[in-house]
């Protein structure tokens, strides 16, 4: 019970931050746009899409209408995905330094919750309001696309939770810096270092980094660090092949999870180690 | 029962560098239930400390402690346990009436209990009227009434209270020391650590002193204020010329101001002797004042003394 009432805490105190209000308000104006615009028109010859009552392409086949809804989705999926990270570091980032704050710490530690729950509390507090915002929009365009063109795409739905997951991987990350260095910038800085950088050459490190040494500890080391550490790049690429159905690799979600659970113990650890 | 107890806690904080701090030092001591106990000493005495291992926000480095008979650390037992922090942040999107319900769900209750006990709880600390607004814009003297409110959310059987009258108004502190009272009447204790030692002085049953991390004194507040055999006598009359050297050998220290004469005693005979000779050279007695010094001199007397070589 003590879990739910810190995370819906969490999720009320995130809502009272512009952050998420612009990320909500720029998901409404994408919705709104893709209702009044997008439209198409069933002919004897296939179906035609249109953008403001123009047509975009010629009438297609169903097969082709499938692919082109499927393509444009991928896109919409990828800007969502960006937006969430983006939007979501910025507003998530400073959960657990305030919490950890002189005067806010004092309060929440007098209450009978245990230091992990009350860590874990915030962290799912945080993951719940990024999915609610990708079900607002992927569910929202789900249906648009779906009333529109009659393409009901299954993946589209079903990579919210593959968008909220990579969010959660990254944000235990988020979680175990902000748990170490008791400040805002470092986990910012830190998570979006990893998400820019780190986490694509790691996941390229046989065709960049492997090309610095021959030496095997110096590849074991990297090989290590990329299995212990969330692998987002693969996440991603996830996403779009759960959109357009050509299959997903399911390696990276294991090892995300299993790096997700060691970093949010590793902060556990050292939360119940501190003094406050 | 005792409430609150400590056996040779210690509390030492180690740097990187291999120094180290010793915050609370063997310290021992035992609270009853029903009793208003407060905590003294100067800034850096321990006092914080001591209230954080209780709370386990910090833990101890030896010794042993036990809140209502459970050993610490006891996630358990904080749910008979209310505490108003020194400097306390809630949140400010939050009203009044939210910070309640959180901080009551957070306590263990359930939603209909919590909400039955925030209406007058909010009535007591004299902040119905801004129950809901938001936290943000309440000031200083009105977070800590919300903090009191907060601390007594869950119904506690033991409440600690840090510098609980900070920020409020002559008025408001004296409202809050009725409450205070009001929790003893109910049979629960209170664990104060305050600044203001004559507020100390007006609620606490008994007082400790606590100076760099060790007990220095702990008693009632009288015993710890009693200043021996030390009287003010009020008279009406002028001493004659003879009586400085009558009373030589019966007082340790004498002084005359216009009515009134201060003494120090050996024995109450002395005073009762005292009496007889004013009384034999037709002096009016208006009054006897049995002398004592305010907690803040008897505190500052006791940490003077641990100063000095």
């Amino acid at each position: 019970m003590m879990l739910i009432v810190l995370i819906t805490n969490t999720f009320r105190e995130l809502l009272a931050k512009a952050t998420l209000v612009v990320l909500a308000s720029i998901s409404t104006l994408i919705i709104v746009v893709t209702l009044l615009s997008f439209s198409s028109q069933t002919t004897s010859d296939g179906v035609s899409l249109m953008m403001f009552g123009t047509p975009v392409s010629p009438a297609l086949p169903l097969d082709k209408v499938t692919e082109f809804v499927q393509t444009v989705q991928v896109g919409m999926a990828k800007g969502m995905f960006a937006g969430v990270i983006l939007f979501g570091i910025f507003a998530t980032a400073g959960i657990i330094p305030d919490t950890l704050q002189k005067g806010t710490i004092d309060l929440y530690l007098s209450k009978p919750i245990a230091r992990w729950e009350l860590l874990l509390g915030k962290y799912f507090g945080g993951v719940a309001v990024m999915l609610a915002n990708v079900v607002y929009f992927v569910g929202a365009l789900f249906l648009i696309f779906g009333v529109k063109t009659g393409v009901w795409n299954v993946g589209f739905l079903f990579s919210t939770l593959s968008m909220t997951f990579a969010f959660a991987c990254l944000f235990s990350l988020v979680v175990f810096l902000g748990m170490i260095f008791r400040n805002v910038a470092i986990p910012m800085i830190g998570s979006f270092l990893y998400l820019m950088v780190i986490s694509g050459i790691l996941q390229q490190r046989e065709a960049t980094l492997y090309l610095i040494s021959e030496n095997g500890i110096y590849r074991g080391f990297l090989d290590t660090l990329y299995y212990l550490l969330p692998q987002i790049s693969a996440l991603q690429e996830n996403i779009a092949n759960q959109i357009m159905h050509t299959g997903v690799d399911w390696k990276p979600f294991v090892f995300s999870l299993g790096s997700s659970c060691l970093l949010l113990g590793g902060a556990a650890a050292a939360f119940s180690r501190r003094d406050f | 029962m005792q409430a609150i107890t400590s056996e040779s806690l210690t509390k030492t904080y180690r740097s990187g560098r291999g120094k180290s701090l010793t915050a609370l030092n063997s310290f021992s001591i035992a609270v009853q239930q029903g009793e208003i106990f407060s905590l003294l000493g100067p800034n850096g005495a321990g006092k914080t400390t001591f209230i954080k291992i209780l709370l386990s926000l910090v833990h101890s480095t030896s010794g042993q402690a036990s809140i209502l008979g459970k050993q610490l650390p006891d996630t358990k037992v904080r749910r008979q346990i209310g505490y108003l922090p020194e400097s306390h942040r809630y949140p400010g999107y939050m009203t009044g009436d939210q910070v309640l319900s959180f901080f009551g769900r957070l306590s263990g209750l359930s939603n209909a209990a919590t909400k039955s006990r925030m209406q007058p709880l909010m009535q007591l600390v004299g902040m119905e009227q801004w129950r809901n607004m938001k936290v943000r814009k309440y000031s200083k003297g009105m977070l800590q009434r919300l903090g009191l409110a907060q601390a007594l959310i869950n119904d506690p059987d033991v409440v600690f209270l840090d510098e609980p009258t900070d920020g409020v108004d002559p008025v408001g502190r004296k409202e809050i020391r009725d409450i205070l009272k009001n929790i003893k009447q109910q049979g629960k204790t209170v664990f104060l650590n305050s600044h203001l030692l004559s507020e100390v002085e007006l609620v606490s049953d008994r007082v400790a002193i606590l100076d760099k991390g060790k007990l220095l004194k702990v008693g009632t507040v009288d015993e710890l204020t009693s200043t021996g055999s030390r009287y003010q006598i009020g008279i009406s009359g002028a001493l004659p010329e003879s009586f400085s050297h009558e009373t030589a050998a019966m007082v340790l220290n004498i002084s005359y101001a216009t009515n009134a004469l201060t003494c120090e005693l050996k024995t109450t005979e002395e005073l009762n002797r005292l009496i007889d000779l004013l009384r034999k050279h037709n002096v009016a007695i208006t009054s006897i004042v049995k002398q004592r010094d305010s907690l803040e001199d008897s505190f500052i007397n006791l940490i003077k003394r641990e100063v000095a070589p």
